[in-house]
């Protein structure tokens, strides 16, 4: 079922007739069935669905971390089918930013790197500009003065918010997150999904954002509902 | 437990690798040397009372009077001589081993293969072997010696001899004892001897031989094994940073057994009994590999020299078995520490994030430790280098290297990560940053770092420390020789002189730079009244030796050899004065007694106060720098038949060949510890590849090319394996500092410390190319996981 009222140049992410079968034989494993879905830029986008319904799959087909089986998808303009693994490395690192459950940040590097880390790996140099950029990132997701301390020495929630500082440092056209509170308790957890959803009000910024908590949901733009390798439905 | 105890050998077999790869290969050297050894003890065993067949008894290592004594009653010399020997067409050789052979039937005790046995002096035979690889047939005739001895004798038969007293040619005795020092094994004797000649019967003789010859091998098979204990050393640190890292990566599964009501000991047997597990089936493998290995290269051997003397192998169980339980208790041991470590393990621990275990550095105490031990070491050699005697100056400098190097591992998780964090920082500048998240990976963990990085220093500071070492006894041996023999070739004239072509001839030989005529006469010097005569020289001036020959005038420049035809104690003559006379004409000259070839030297002075027609007594050949030197004297030889040929070249070559081949047999004993050791930085690279499993997908997920990732875990070992590399060279060149101080001025006068710096280098870029070698599979593995895939491992 397409959101056919959003037409599709205003679309930052778009699949059609994704699907991914793991295994083969009597292991085989379908965990997307044909799905079709318009992500809309600059929206908030909630994936729902009950555990093992192929929430995480669509989203890793969605940002380029895994292939579909069959299917077409196309990310900020670009068909991502046609890409091989360094393309869609380069890809990934200038268009898409990630924000996952747990163990988001790279242990031996500190909060303040793990953040410029993309930036490394893209080999841009840490100008002046990006570093104020990434200062301010990280003042206002509340973690500015902790930017020396390794992963280790920071609260789950603080670590999460480093890990969003990271993913909107580039300014990525899209950012995923595969259940950013999974590990949160209900008042941290409130904390990161405001953050996630002032960078889409306030730096116009699309996020998708796959949990299975409905309250979590509740700060979406648009809740996709999965279900057993389906999209049983969009709500706005 | 049993079923934890075997799922776990299951599911960690494949990363047990490394450790099961360096008892194996340590425990594959002791059986290797002990088939070796074997091999050739039955080789050199088998037929070796063939000669005493026919003997009541022998004297061993006789003096001239003994053998005298009883070969003129009826006994019989075992003896040989190098010697030049050649034939009408060719040179054999320029020093070939020229044994005895008896005319008289019961001391005939080669095994005739065709001909017959010489019945006067003037006839020979020839090892059948030897005659086959040199084209010698019966009728030949064959030259054998140098100048006015040399023998000339037609080769009669053909032998075949047991190794231990085989020789390529046979003369008669009464031929060789024209030589000036023929060497004897033994006196043979017809009847029974004298207790005070060290006489002893045949059987006795026999067994005390064997002993001698069991103690000579095993003093070879003991300085190999030393090299085997180094492997086992380097193994147990392999082995424990092996098991530090599994039981690392392992401590949620031992928390959650704790958790679920295991016992401390319950789970500390189970893990002991897995290290002993795999002791047991490493040092099998080893015994295996060892025995096959052994076999092999005997049986390639003897393919190869037909004339080595290797026999049968035949592994001894006493080396099987301390093989066997070395290479076990080595892994024993070097689990220990890693599981004695569980013993703190809490079940809670199952409930906290994997990055909290065992990331700590060094203590305090570890660190101060090493600093203590570093600097007391460091002290101790400087403090030996200036001890008067020698041998026990080594003997601490030797105990001081150990404290430092025992120092240095100390400090190892401080020292390590830090000099790679400076190289990577370097690195970086090129390589971007892959080459700072390897940076950053070596600091992580900093005792494991260091752990692996210590196997390798290992190997490379004795590698290093011998080079260096080496290299100044290599120059200081090197530079005696040239004092020594400074002439590359030499046509010495005995009583007769040159013909005036010989050097014009010589210097049309293809490979000669240089030659030049030395004017000499046959002067002659009194000695308990009658004279004795003394052929001398007078060096000329210019470049034809290494150095500047030129005698002082007065003085007389001659070998202890020579000094002895007219001296009592030719050693103390130095500053003797002797009056030369050549016709009615005096001169007198001081002594000047020390090593030099060929005749008596003087100053052209004083040959013009000799002799007013001084004639050619020596040519002095200089050779090409890449003439082989037995072919040059094959060829000079023939211009010259009666002088006396001195090969300097040729020698000072074998010493060098010998020096070379002594120290490349060490390195390549040592390689093994080095081989050990990148097995287990392939090893520590491949476990943390399996433990960051997630990182490389969450870096993967943010950009980082296959290509990137693949260049960090290189440039994680390239680092490694250089800063281990780059210390382990600074402690091996400054141990050998220490060494070499103490040899020079006591043992080697002359001697001057001389790192050789391209070998260095060499060895650091061969470590650092290793290291790169050695993460080819880790990485292939790490990249074969797409980042979805990994981003599910936790
Ligand atoms: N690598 C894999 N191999 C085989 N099957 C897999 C693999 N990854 C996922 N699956 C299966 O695909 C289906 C969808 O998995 P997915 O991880 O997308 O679910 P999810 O909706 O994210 O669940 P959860 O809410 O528990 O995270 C599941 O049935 C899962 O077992
Ligand atoms: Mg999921």
């Amino acid at each position: 079922m397409t959101q056919t009222s959003v037409p599709t140049m205003t679309a930052a992410a778009r699949a059609v007739g994704l699907t991914k079968t793991y295994g083969k034989g009597a292991t085989e494993v379908h965990a997307l069935r044909g799905v079709d879905l318009e992500i809309r830029r600059g929206a908030f986008t909630a994936i729902m669905g009950p555990s093992g319904s192929g929430k995480s799959t669509l989203m890793h087909c969605l940002a380029g971390l895994d292939r579909p089986t069959s299917g077409e998808v196309m990310v900020a303009g670009q068909p991502l089918q046609n890409l091989d693994d360094d393309q869609l490395t380069v890809f990934r690192r200038e268009n898409v930013g990630f924000v996952f459950q747990a163990f988001n940040l790279l242990p031996m590097l500190t909060a303040g790197q793990n953040i410029q880390l993309p930036l490394e790996l893209a080999g841009k140099r840490v100008t002046d500009e990006t570093r104020a950029r990434a200062q301010m990132i990280a003042d206002t997701l509340g973690i500015g003065k902790r930017l020396g301390h390794k992963p280790s020495e920071l609260s789950g929630g603080q670590q999460q918010r480093v890990a969003i500082a990271r993913a909107l440092v580039t300014q990525p056209a899209i950012l995923f997150a595969d259940e950013p509170t999974g590990n949160l308790d209900s008042e941290t957890s409130a904390e990161v999904l405001d953050h996630l959803r002032r960078s889409v009000r306030e730096l116009g910024q699309t996020v998708v954002m796959v949990t299975h908590e409905a309250s979590a949901a509740a700060y979406a733009d648009e809740v996709v509902t999965v279900k057993d390798g389906h999209i049983e439905g969009v709500t706005r | 437990m049993r079923t934890v105890l075997f799922a776990s050998l299951r599911t960690y077999a494949r990363r047990y690798a490394a450790a099961v790869v360096a008892v194996v290969a340590a425990v594959a050297l002791i059986v290797v040397t002990n088939a070796l050894t074997s091999a050739t003890k039955s080789g050199l065993f088998a037929g070796i009372d063939a000669p005493f067949r026919n003997a009541v008894g022998a004297v061993d290592l006789p003096t001239e009077e003994v053998t005298q004594k009883y070969t003129e009653k009826g006994g019989w010399a075992l003896a040989a001589s190098m010697q030049p020997v050649r034939t009408d067409k060719a040179m054999l050789g320029q020093e070939v081993m020229v044994g005895a052979v008896s005319t008289e039937k019961r001391w005939q005790w080669q095994e005739l293969e065709a001909g017959r046995f010489p019945t006067r002096a003037g006839e020979s035979v020839v090892d059948a072997n030897a005659a086959k690889t040199n084209k010698v047939a019966i009728g030949d005739t064959l030259r054998v010696g140098t100048g006015e001895s040399a023998v000339e004798t037609t080769v009669v038969g053909l032998v075949d001899a047991p190794s231990m007293w085989s020789s390529p040619v046979y003369v008669t005795w009464p031929e060789m004892q024209g030589w000036k020092n023929p060497y004897v094994q033994a006196v043979l004797t017809a009847g029974t001897g004298d207790e005070a000649d060290k006489w002893l019967n045949t059987d006795d003789y026999l067994t005390e031989l064997q002993t001698q010859l069991n103690k000579e091998v095993n003093v070879v098979a003991y300085m190999v094994l030393i090299f085997a204990f180094i492997a086992l050393f380097v193994s147990v640190l392999v082995i424990t940073n092996t098991f530090s890292i599994l039981f690392a990566q392992r401590m949620r599964d031992f928390a959650l057994l704790r958790a679920m009501g295991a016992t401390k000991r319950q789970v500390l047997r189970s893990v002991r009994r897995e290290a002993l597990a795999l002791g047991l089936l490493a040092s099998v493998l080893g015994l295996v590999v060892g025995a096959v290995l052994g076999w092999g290269i005997v049986a390639i051997v003897r393919q190869l020299a037909e004339t080595a003397p290797l026999g049968e192998v035949a592994l001894e169980w006493p080396w099987l078995l301390s093989a066997f339980v070395l290479g076990t208790l080595t892994t024993l041991v070097a689990s220990w520490l890693p599981t004695r470590r569980l013993m703190r393990l809490s079940p809670l621990a199952a409930l906290r994030p994997q990055e909290g275990f065992d990331v700590r550095g060094a203590g305090m105490f570890r660190l101060g430790l090493g600093v203590l031990g570093t600097l007391a070491g460091i002290g101790i050699i400087f403090v030996a280098v200036g001890w008067d005697d020698a041998q026990t100056g080594m003997l601490i400098v030797l105990v001081g290297c150990g404290i430092t190097f025992l120092g240095v591992m100390l400090l190892g998780p401080a020292l390590v990560p830090g000099l790679v964090r400076l190289a990577g920082a370097g690195l970086a500048r090129v390589a971007g940053s892959p080459a700072k998240l390897a940076a950053a990976n070596a600091g992580r963990n900093p005792k494991r770092t260091a752990a692996t990085a210590a196997s390798l220093l290992v190997g490379v500071t004795l590698t290093t420390g011998v080079l260096t070492g080496m290299n100044t006894i290599r120059a200081a041996t090197l530079d005696e020789m040239a004092e020594q023999h400074p002439i590359d070739i030499a046509l010495q004239a005995e009583s007769e002189p040159l013909a005036d072509s010989v050097v014009g001839d010589a210097k049309a030989v293809p490979g000669v730079a240089d030659a030049v005529a030395v004017p000499g006469a046959l002067a002659s010097v009194e000695a308990e009244g009658k004279p004795v005569p003394v052929p001398v020289v007078a060096p000329p001036a210019g470049d034809i030796a290494l150095r500047d020959l030129t005698v002082k005038p007065g003085t007389m420049v001659l070998s202890p050899v020579a000094a002895s035809a007219f001296v009592e104690d030719s050693f103390e003559a130095s500053g003797e004065k002797v009056t030369l006379t050549v016709g009615d004409r005096t001169a007198t000259v001081t002594l000047d007694v020390r090593e030099i070839d060929g005749a008596a030297q003087i100053s052209a002075a004083t040959l013009r106060e000799l002799t007013t027609d001084p004639q050619t007594y020596a040519v002095w050949v200089r050779a090409d720098a890449g003439a082989d030197p037995e072919d040059l004297a094959g060829t000079l030889g023939v211009l010259a038949p009666d002088a006396e040929l001195i090969n300097g070249k040729a020698q000072r070559a074998w010493v060098e060949l010998q020096l070379d081949v002594f120290t490349w047999a060490v390195i390549g004993l040592l390689a093994i510890s080095v081989l050990i050791a990148l097995a287990g930085i392939a090893n520590t690279l491949g476990l943390s590849v399996l433990e960051r499993g997630r990182e490389h997908a969450l870096l993967r997920a943010l950009g980082l090319t296959k290509r990137q990732l693949r260049r960090t875990l290189a440039a994680e070992a390239v680092l490694l394996s250089a800063v281990a590399a780059v210390v382990g060279t600074a402690l091996g060149v400054f141990f050998a500092w220490g060494g070499s101080e103490i040899l020079i001025g006591d043992m080697l006068p002359d001697a001057r410390f001389d790192p050789p710096v391209l070998q260095l280098i060499g060895v650091v870029v061969v470590a650092g190319v290793a290291g790169l070698v050695s993460c080819v599979v880790p990485s292939k593995r790490a990249t074969k996981v797409s980042p979805a895939e990994g981003l599910a491992l936790d």
